[in-house]
């Protein structure tokens, strides 16, 4: 089956029960079932418009369902708005900050809004701040960071509340691979520190592979939910990868495997080879070829072969402008 | 609000560390109230106008005029205000201000939505009704201030004002900061883009600025038959229906004690228009 069960040992904080949304002819939900236990690093990937944000929004208490219920620690989302978003810590896909406000007024305004005690939150200010390494920035205002700063200012205004899950939409998306190095390792500091369950999503494949547990979903329904290394197991396959030297190897090879994949670097990738593929290919092309290597199963692959669609396209076809809103048809910013 | 305390997860927090006291839903909307009233004092634009704009209707229209408003109309005089022009234009001008300065701070609604900050707020923990308190009552202290810097002018204008004068004078500048920031909150709801409510706030202000009896009086010891013979029908009617000239009327009578209409009838007004304005703010941030 597709696993729905918690990781052993550890109570469901995020229970998911036959979540359904329709808007107007397109289902973008279709009875999603989860569970997600107490401290666990959960990601969710799939391709745009597969569902995921409309899930996250579900969860956020932002949208209500049209069937099914999702419990945060136990409160309903659409019954107890209130109770479950005291559980929730959001880091939203786009920017969420007062830019004219500062770092730490941001924060505060968090803290507030969420009731935190006065001296609790001002020692989880200082804790968050030096967490993300923006001790010195304190006092600045928000529009004088950097994208990758307002990230990192965004992720510990989520952590300013006690919260027992918190959720990033693609907090990495935009970002140079220094600042996703960073971000990644905040939250795995902070997984040893606090208890708190973490659902992540994410374009970036190699991200993932750190989680606890990876759920794709395509066209509102869950494909595959399982641990990354048993994902690759089940659903991976080898794949050859051959750099041609000139553009007729590179039309020749085409030519003769049709699923080969041409990816935007030169290289051709093909999927499902084996050694005998090696070997014919070599004896083919020959000195035409510079270089071919079998890899082994990646996330990468396990994604291709349960959606059809590569997902590094569709990190790269993703606008950074407004997207339009699939329920008002208004830009979501 | 506070019997919730009891049962606030971050309330229980606060007991079991001892680290002080969350305020609850006072607290969150502290937080909001604090938000909007930093904005807008960072605004140097705005306060530039809160100063400029009373002392332009002030120097120039309020003494430009002031020769001209004892009428004296040749041959006949029918009817005397006690008052200088720039006495009468003074509470005139502090609506003006207010009314601005009302009007703007809806801007940050449009200004959340366009910038995402909304969603931190629309996934806090804060029932709706709070939130749009603390942004109303946040632009309305604004707007007050902005009124009170106009209070400042009050020697120039001829203007003496006693200590209990001024405290009611305030009470009605909030009042009426409340109302005009509800109504502004309401319709930027609808307008939802920068220029739209630009245009919006052009087109209400001033028409219901001038329309409001504060840059020229009625006379109340006439009937509305013989102010009609002064005035055409069409202006009298809308200067009646316009509750702002009662918000002015009775703003006037508390600064320089000179009322046309009932003193009673624009806190009445006020207070009766802030809920309903209210009601449609609400009503709007519910529908996001």
């Amino acid at each position: 089956m597709v696993g729905g069960d918690v990781s052993e040992g550890t109570a469901p904080v995020v229970e998911i029960a036959g979540l359904g949304k329709r808007y107007g002819r397109t289902l973008a939900l279709d009875g999603i079932d989860l569970s997600i236990g107490r401290n666990e690093v959960f990601a969710l990937l799939g391709p745009n418009g597969a569902g995921k944000t409309t899930l996250i929004h579900i969860l956020c208490t932002l949208l209500k369902p049209d069937t099914g219920t999702a419990r945060i620690a136990g409160f309903d989302v659409s019954r107890q708005p209130l109770k479950a978003r005291r559980q929730l810590g959001v880091v939203f896909q786009e920017p969420s900050l007062d830019s004219r406000l500062t770092v730490q007024e941001n924060l505060n305004f968090h803290g507030l809004v969420h009731r935190v005690p006065f001296r609790l939150r001002r020692r989880r200010i200082t804790e968050m701040l030096e967490l993300v390494e923006l001790t010195e920035w304190r006092h600045a205002l928000v529009r004088t960071l950097s994208a990758g700063m307002k990230r990192r200012v965004e992720i510990a205004r989520a952590l300013i509340h006690d919260a027992a899950v918190v959720i990033l939409d693609e907090p990495t998306v935009g970002l140079d691979a220094q600042s996703r190095e960073r971000i990644w390792a905040y939250l795995g500091k902070l997984r040893r520190e606090r208890e708190l369950t973490l659902i992540v999503t994410t374009h970036y494949i190699d991200e993932v592979d750190s989680c606890d547990r990876v759920c794709i979903v395509d066209h509102g329904k869950i494909l595959a939910l399982d641990t990354p290394e048993a994902l690759r197991a089940r659903y991976g396959v080898e794949q050859v990868r051959i750099t041609p030297r000139d553009l007729a190897t590179r039309t020749g090879i085409m030519e003769q495997n049709p699923n080969a994949i041409a990816e935007a670097s030169g290289d051709i990738v093909l999927p499902g080879a084996t050694h005998g593929v090696v070997d014919r290919l070599l004896g083919g092309f020959g000195t035409g070829i510079s270089n071919i290597s079998i890899e082994r199963p990646s996330l990468e692959s396990v994604f291709l072969t349960l959606t059809g669609r590569e997902i590094r396209d569709q990190a790269a076809e993703r606008p950074t402008l407004a997207r339009p809103n699939a329920r008002t048809g208004e830009p979501v910013n | 609000m506070t019997d919730r305390t009891a049962t606030d997860p971050a309330a229980r927090t606060a007991a079991a560390e001892g680290d002080g006291r969350s305020f609850g839903a006072l607290g969150a909307l502290g937080g909001i109230w604090l938000r909007e009233v930093k904005r807008a004092l960072r605004d140097r634009g705005q306060l530039v106008g809160g100063v400029s704009r009373p002392l332009l209707y002030i120097l120039i229209m309020g003494i430009g005029l002031n020769p001209y408003f004892r009428a004296e109309v040749y041959g006949e005089v029918r009817f005397v205000v006690p008052y200088s022009y720039l006495q009468f234009i003074f509470a005139g001008v502090v609506v003006l201000n207010v009314m601005y300065t009302s009007v703007q701070s809806a801007v940050s609604v449009i200004w959340d939505r366009e910038f995402g900050f909304l969603r931190e707020v629309l996934v806090a923990p804060v029932p709706r009704f709070v939130v749009v308190l603390g942004k109303v009552l946040g632009g309305a202290t604004v707007a007050t201030l902005h009124g009170c810097i106009v209070l400042l002018f009050a020697y120039f204008a001829d203007v003496e004002l006693m200590l209990g004068d001024i405290v009611a004078a305030i009470g009605l500048i909030f009042l009426l900061a409340f109302c005009l920031t509800s109504l502004g909150i309401a319709i930027a709801h609808q307008v939802r883009s920068f220029e739209g409510f630009g245009v919006f706030s052009n087109a209400v202000i001033l028409p219901l600025f001038f329309t409001s009896s504060s840059v020229f009086p009625l006379d109340p010891s006439l009937s509305r038959t013989q102010l009609l013979v002064l005035y055409p029908e069409w202006l009298v009617t809308v200067i009646y229906a316009n509750p702002l000239t009662y918000a002015v009327d009775a703003l006037r009578g508390k600064l320089i004690g000179f009322n046309q209409f009932d003193p009673s009838a624009g806190p009445t007004i006020l207070a009766i228009l802030s809920v309903v304005f209210f009601y449609f703010a609400l009503r709007g941030f519910r529908r996001g």
